[in-house]
C-alpha cells in the first residue's frame, strides 16, 4: 500500500500567480492532490539508476533502428527519416529532456517501464517547481524531494554549446546564439512549461525569445519569429509525427534547414524514434534479461493479459486492457487509432488505501533528474491527478 | 553511493525565486492587469552597470529579477515588486525632469544604472502611457533604451537587428497553432 501524507495545498490565486493556471480540470476537480507520496532514499535511487539505464538502453535501440532501418516497423513517416538520421549523427541535436513513465517502484513493486515520452514531455511546471513549492508551502525540508529537474535542464541547456565538455564551460564558447520557443497559442499549460524552459535557457545564460506556433516563419535559411529575427534553436512543443502527418511541407522544409545547418530543432526528429511504442518491442528484442521492460509485441501476446497501445498514443487514449483470453476489460476512446498496435504485458500500479493508480514520472536530462505522480484509475488519463512527493 | 540530489537548489534559479516571494506574499495578487506590464531579468555587468537580458510581457503585474555580483564575483538574485518598480523608475524620472539622469545624455558604452535601465525598459508599463510616450519622444531616452536591453523581446519589439529581407518566409500550424479549444494538453503522452 502506498503511503501518503496529507498536506496544506496552495491557494488557486497563488498557483495562478506563479504561472500554474490548470489547477482545476475540466469536471472542476482539483488538479494538484494535497497528499505527497511518502518515498524512500532506496527507492528514489532505484528510480534514478534505472532511467539512466533505459536511456542508454534506447539510445543503443535507436541505432539499432537506423543500421537495420526498422522505420516502419516503428510507424515512422517517410519524411523525417532524413531527418532522424541527421541529427542522429551529430551531437549538436542534443536532447533536452524527457520523461519515463513507470510502474512500480514503490511499496516493494518492480520498477517497469510504461513508457517515454521523449519528445514534448509536458507534467514538467508540476514536478520541477510545483511540487517543490508545496513542501516550502508547508514549511517541509526542501532537500527531501529527488527533484533537481530545474538545474539540470538549465546545465542541459548549456550542453548544447559545450556538449560533452564541462557545461561551465559554456560561457567561454558561447556566441549569442538565441533559442526561440514556441507553443500553440490559446493553451496554458503548454505555453507555461514553454515559458518555464525558456527561463532555464535565460538562466543558463541563452538569448532567448518566444513566438506562438502560427507566428513562427521558415525559409531554407532558417527559422525567424513573426519579427523575421533568425534564431539558431527552435525548440516547439510540438510532436514530431504531426508535423510529419499533418505539415508534411514542413517536415521537408526542417529537413533542409538542418542539412544546410541553418537552425537546430529542439528536441531533435530522433526522440521521434523513443516516442514510438514499437521501440519497447526493440528493446525487448535487444535485451531481453532487463529487469525494467515488459514483454511488448507487435501481436497480441497468447495466453498473457496485456494492454494495447498505439505506437504514437498520448495520455492514456486508445488504451486497451485486454485479457489473458483477448477479451477487452477496460478501455479508452481517442483519436490515435489510425497507428499500429503495439500488445505490451500488464502490470499493476501500485496503489492507495483507496485502490486509485500511481505511475511514477522519472525526468531526464542527461541524467535522471526528478521525479512526480500521476494518480487515476486502472488507465491513467488526461483526467489523472499529479501527486508530489517527499523522501522519508 | 547515493546520486539523487534535492529540490534545494531550485531557489537558484529565477523561476524558483520568483515562486518563493509570491509564496511569502512579497508580490501583491493579481489586479485587473494592463496588456503592456512586464518581467524583466536585469543583469549587472563586469563594469557595474545594469542591462535588461531578457524582457517578457506578463499579464500579471510587473516584476524584476535583479541579479547583482558583488566584488568577490558572488552573483544574487532578487525580485523586485511592481512596487519597488514603480518608486525607482519614479525617482530616475524626476532625475531626468531635473537633467541629472543618465537617461539625458547619449549612452556611454551599453548599461546603466539600475534607475535608469529600469525607467528605459519599462517606464510606460510602470508609470502609464503619457509618460513612456513623452520618454519616447526623446531620442537620447531611446537611444540609451537600446543601450541597456539585449532582450530578445526588445529587440524584435524595436525593430532593429533584423538580418533577413526574403519575403520567401512561411508560417505552418494554420488552424493548430493560431489556436486550441483544449485548456489541457494534448502532448505531455
Amino acid at each position: 500500500m502506498i503511503s501518503l501524507q496529507t498536506i496544506n495545498p496552495i491557494n488557486d490565486n497563488t498557483l495562478e500567480e506563479i504561472g500554474f493556471a490548470w489547477h482545476t480540470d475540466s469536471d472542476e476537480s482539483k488538479y494538484v492532490a494535497n497528499e505527497l507520496v511518502i518515498v524512500t532514499d532506496d527507492e528514489a535511487e532505484a528510480y534514478y539508476e534505472a532511467v539512466n539505464e533505459l536511456y542508454d538502453m534506447y539510445a543503443t535501440a535507436a541505432q539499432h533502428v537506423i543500421d537495420n532501418n526498422l522505420f516502419f516497423e516503428l510507424g515512422i513517416p517517410f519524411n523525417l527519416i532524413d531527418a532522424i538520421k541527421k541529427s542522429w549523427d551529430n551531437d549538436v541535436h542534443w536532447h533536452l529532456y524527457g520523461r519515463f513513465d513507470l510502474a512500480g517502484g514503490i511499496d516493494g513493486k518492480p520498477i517497469k517501464l510504461i513508457e517515454f515520452n521523449a519528445d514534448t514531455p509536458t507534467s514538467l511546471f508540476e514536478t520541477a517547481i510545483l511540487q517543490w513549492a508545496l513542501l516550502k508551502h508547508n514549511n517541509m525540508d526542501e532537500e527531501r524531494q529527488f527533484n533537481n529537474i530545474y538545474e539540470a535542464i538549465s546545465e542541459n541547456f548549456r550542453r548544447l554549446v559545450t556538449l560533452f565538455d564541462d557545461p561551465s564551460e559554456f560561457e567561454k564558447h558561447y556566441d549569442g546564439w538565441k533559442i526561440l520557443f514556441s507553443s500553440v497559442s490559446g493553451n496554458s499549460e503548454e505555453e507555461q512549461t514553454v515559458r518555464l524552459l525558456q527561463q532555464m535557457a535565460i538562466d543558463a545564460g541563452f538569448e532567448t525569445g518566444f513566438e506562438p506556433l502560427g507566428g513562427v516563419k521558415f525559409d531554407e535559411e532558417g527559422i525567424y519569429d513573426s519579427h523575421e529575427t533568425p534564431y539558431e534553436y527552435w525548440f516547439k512543443l510540438f510532436p514530431w509525427e504531426d508535423i510529419a502527418i499533418d505539415e508534411n511541407e514542413l517536415a521537408v522544409l526542417l529537413t533542409t534547414i538542418m542539412n544546410n545547418q541553418k537552425a537546430i530543432i529542439l528536441n531533435p526528429a530522433y526522440t521521434l524514434l523513443f516516442q514510438s511504442k514499437g521501440m519497447m518491442k526493440i528493446l525487448c528484442d535487444l535485451f531481453p534479461d532487463s529487469p525494467y521492460l515488459l514483454k511488448t509485441s507487435y501481436e497480441p501476446p497468447k495466453g498473457l493479459q496485456c494492454v494495447e497501445k498505439r505506437m504514437f498514443g498520448r495520455e492514456g487514449a486508445n488504451v486497451k486492457i485486454l485479457d489473458a483470453a483477448g477479451n477487452t476489460i477496460e478501455a479508452n476512446d481517442g483519436p490515435y487509432g489510425n497507428f499500429k498496435p503495439i500488445y505490451q504485458e500488464y502490470v499493476e500500479f501500485p496503489k492507495d488505501a483507496k485502490g486509485n493508480s500511481y505511475q511514477a514520472g522519472v525526468f531526464f536530462a542527461y541524467e535522471a533528474c526528478g521525479l512526480g505522480f500521476r494518480r487515476g484509475g486502472k488507465i491513467l488519463n488526461n483526467m489523472s491527478k499529479f501527486v508530489g512527493h517527499i523522501l522519508r | 553511493m547515493k546520486h539523487i540530489i534535492s529540490a534545494k537548489n531550485i531557489m537558484l534559479g529565477t523561476t524558483g525565486i520568483v515562486v518563493l516571494s509570491v509564496l511569502s506574499g512579497c508580490q501583491s495578487a493579481p489586479q485587473e492587469q494592463e496588456k503592456q506590464n512586464k518581467f524583466l531579468v536585469v543583469e549587472q555587468q563586469p563594469n557595474g552597470k545594469y542591462v535588461v537580458i531578457d524582457e517578457a510581457p506578463t499579464t500579471g503585474p510587473s516584476h524584476a529579477i535583479i541579479r547583482s555580483t558583488d566584488a568577490n564575483g558572488t552573483v544574487t538574485e532578487r525580485v523586485m515588486s511592481e512596487a519597488e518598480l514603480k518608486n525607482m523608475a519614479d525617482q530616475e524620472y524626476k532625475k531626468m525632469q531635473e537633467g541629472k539622469s543618465e537617461l539625458n545624455s547619449e549612452p556611454h558604452g551599453e548599461g546603466m544604472g539600475l534607475g535608469g535601465t529600469i525607467l528605459a525598459a519599462a517606464g510606460g508599463a510602470l508609470l502609464g502611457n503619457m509618460i513612456g510616450n513623452a520618454l519616447m519622444n526623446n531620442s537620447n531616452f531611446r537611444k540609451n533604451q537600446d543601450s541597456s536591453n539585449r532582450s530578445a523581446y526588445h529587440r524584435s519589439a524595436s525593430g532593429g537587428m533584423n538580418s533577413s529581407t526574403s519575403s520567401e518566409k512561411k508560417s505552418f500550424f494554420g488552424n493548430k497553432g493560431a489556436s486550441s479549444t483544449s485548456s489541457s494538453s494534448s502532448y505531455g503522452g
